[in-house]
């Protein structure tokens, strides 16, 4: 099955590439870097979801934090069956069901989602029902490293620890780069497993784009014996799968252009040829 | 229902409606009130304590909504509403999630706590986002009432509840869902909200001694229901809107809104904060600064009988 993965995120990397293109716009490096964590938990059987059935009460919770990777997570959903591909086409067009952020109308989506730091509360608000109401769903939120510089999400943080929130498990999308420059010349973010350790949550490191190590760690959350929440920081790239995009500050935000275009998609080719 | 607290008032009908709903959470931002401390007591699990932190109030607050709670998050009401706006913003007006935001403090509620605990601008701030209700308490029977019919509400509300122990102005059968009440009739009105109704009706009193004939109209919900209010002030030929807020954007423009949308055009004196006032650091009473405002009785009796000569 994990073979399979890997040509699925492959293949979810091409229909993002393309959509955002057609669209002239949509973060694309932003979306690039998560794909291989999205793969695993909507089709690597780590999250329990039924497309069939979007709110299907004991579905495990979904919210993505970083909300400009909606070009991923739409692309992962439509892909499932949550809404037809072709919707995929009109994105950020006109009569088209999503636009460049996330919003909670669109099916299987859980909340509207461009201003940061927010899904990230939100999730453990979600999690803080489950306990309450005695509700077994794990609630998972993907965040951005940049993301970590909002104040709330310290907030959250220190809230869903001490509330011992063992049922939320948050990925941290470290790709290094906000928009103008790597997050360590802006402002460092590390040592961010020893600050997340601090505020109280078990911290899990792994490579953000390997699918054994994704899966081998959300494998085991539901079985976890901690109380205590769970993050875990995937070291990605922003870009991913798309050479002349990574590493390059001000990517953030734009879908190439004519050869620029042509030279994201032959890079995308190219990994495929060689995966 | 004398000497009792609007937010004593409001919590202990909550209090009594969550002992038969478990689905009813209040949330503090480190926020007390003698009301709560029964609630807290006697309801652990029903009671979360956030910390001084507002817009993790409000994003914990919106997550539990979602998942079938009736949530509501309290703490001074500057701090519910300027801090975490943007969560207010997205979670519960664009998204649409229902939760009653309560703050404490309205107008010049923390009277000697100085302008960073004044509430003087929330009304422009929150009805500014649709989706939003703002209910203004002006006594401590609406404040029970709206506590019940938060409960219900599909809708997210701002309850703006008074810091201090105001008179009570409706008797316990008094119907809320108008949205706007007339306190005493006149031939010209003075609309008014929040603890500004108690100053109304005294200059209204003294107005009526000199001779005028001067109306009270409470506007308690916002937006306002339009045709509610316009039968309310009737003929009035002239109208005066009362506020404890700055007059830019908050409940004189509201009016002055529904007027003119109506076609109702009259002449209306806006008595409110004046912009180029700005904040301010005078202490000693609340009256001391509705002085310095000249939003007091006396300045409130001057500016009308002005405005009618």
């Amino acid at each position: 099955m994990r073979q399979k993965l890997k040509k699925k995120a492959l293949e979810i990397r091409k229909h993002i590439l393309n959509m955002c293109i057609k669209a002239e716009t949509g973060h694309v490096t932003s979306s690039m870097s998560c794909v291989d964590i999205l793969v695993a938990l909507y089709q690597g059987c780590a999250m329990r979801h039924d497309p069939k059935n979007p709110d299907w009460s004991e579905r495990d919770r979904f919210i993505l934090s970083k909300g400009q990777a909606s070009p991923a997570l739409y692309t992962i959903l439509a892909d499932c069956g949550y809404f037809s591909m072709k919707d995929l086409d009109k994105f950020a067009q006109e009569n088209g069901k999503f636009g460049v952020h996330l919003q909670n109308d669109v099916p299987g989506v859980e909340i509207t989602c461009g201003s940061l730091g927010q899904g990230f509360g939100f999730a453990a608000g979600t999690a803080l029902a489950a306990k309450k109401n005695r509700d077994l769903f794990l609630t998972f939120t993907l965040l951005g490293d940049g993301e970590c510089y909002e104040g709330s999400i310290w907030e959250t943080a220190m809230f869903a620890s001490h509330n011992r929130l063992n049922n939320l498990v948050a990925i941290i999308d470290r790709n290094y780069l906000c928009v103008t420059d790597f997050t360590e010349n802006i402002v460092s973010l590390e040592p961010m497993d020893e600050r997340w350790r601090s505020f109280g949550w078990d911290v899990e490191c792994i490579d953000g784009h390997s699918i054994d190590q994704i899966l081998d760690v959300l494998e085991r959350v539901r079985s976890r014996r901690s109380t205590q929440p769970l993050v875990i920081i995937a070291d990605t790239v922003k870009g991913e799968g798309v050479e002349s995009f990574c590493y390059q500050p001000v990517c953030h935000g734009i879908a190439p252009k004519g050869d620029d275009a042509k030279k994201a998609l032959a890079d995308l080719e190219r990994r495929c040829s060689y995966e | 229902m004398n000497n009792i607290t609007q937010r004593d008032s409001f919590w202990n009908k909550i209090y009594d409606l969550a002992k038969e709903d478990k689905d009813i959470i209040v949330l503090s931002a480190d926020m007390g009130a003698p009301s709560l401390d029964k609630f807290r007591k006697d309801l652990p699990d029903q009671f979360v304590n956030v910390g001084i932190a507002e817009q993790n109030a409000i994003l914990i607050a919106s997550g539990l909504a979602k998942e079938g709670k009736r949530v509501f998050v309290y703490a001074i009401a500057p701090f519910i509403t300027f801090r975490c706006l943007e969560q207010i913003r997205v979670n519960n007006s664009m998204m649409k999630i229902s939760i009653t935001v309560v703050g404490v403090g309205a107008g010049f509620g923390y009277e000697d706590s100085g302008p960073t605990h004044h509430m003087i601008e929330d009304i422009a701030l929150m009805r500014s986002m649709p989706d939003l209700v703002v209910n203004s308490i002006s006594d401590s029977v609406m404040a029970a009432s709206v506590a019940e019919t938060s409960c219900q509400m599909t809708k997210a509300n701002y309850v703006r509840l008074d810091r201090l122990v105001l008179p009570v102005v409706y008797g316990q059968d008094e119907d809320f869902s108008k949205g706007v009440s007339i306190l005493k009739e006149g031939d010209v009105y003075i609309a008014t909200t929040g603890s500004m109704v108690h100053v109304a009706l005294q200059a209204a009193e003294q107005m009526s001694k000199n001779g005028h004939s001067v109306g009270v109209v409470d506007v308690y919900t916002i937006p306002i229901y339009e045709q509610n209010f316009i039968e309310a002030i009737g003929e009035s030929k002239k109208l005066i809107t009362l506020e404890e807020h700055f007059v830019s954007g908050g409940f004189s423009s509201a009016v002055c809104e529904v007027l003119q949308d109506n076609g109702v055009m009259i002449p209306v004196k806006r008595i409110g904060i004046a912009m180029d006032k700005g904040y301010c650091y005078a202490y000693g009473g609340r009256d001391i600064i509705r002085k310095h405002y000249g939003i007091d009785e006396n300045s409130v009796v001057e500016k009308i009988t002005e405005f009618l000569k």
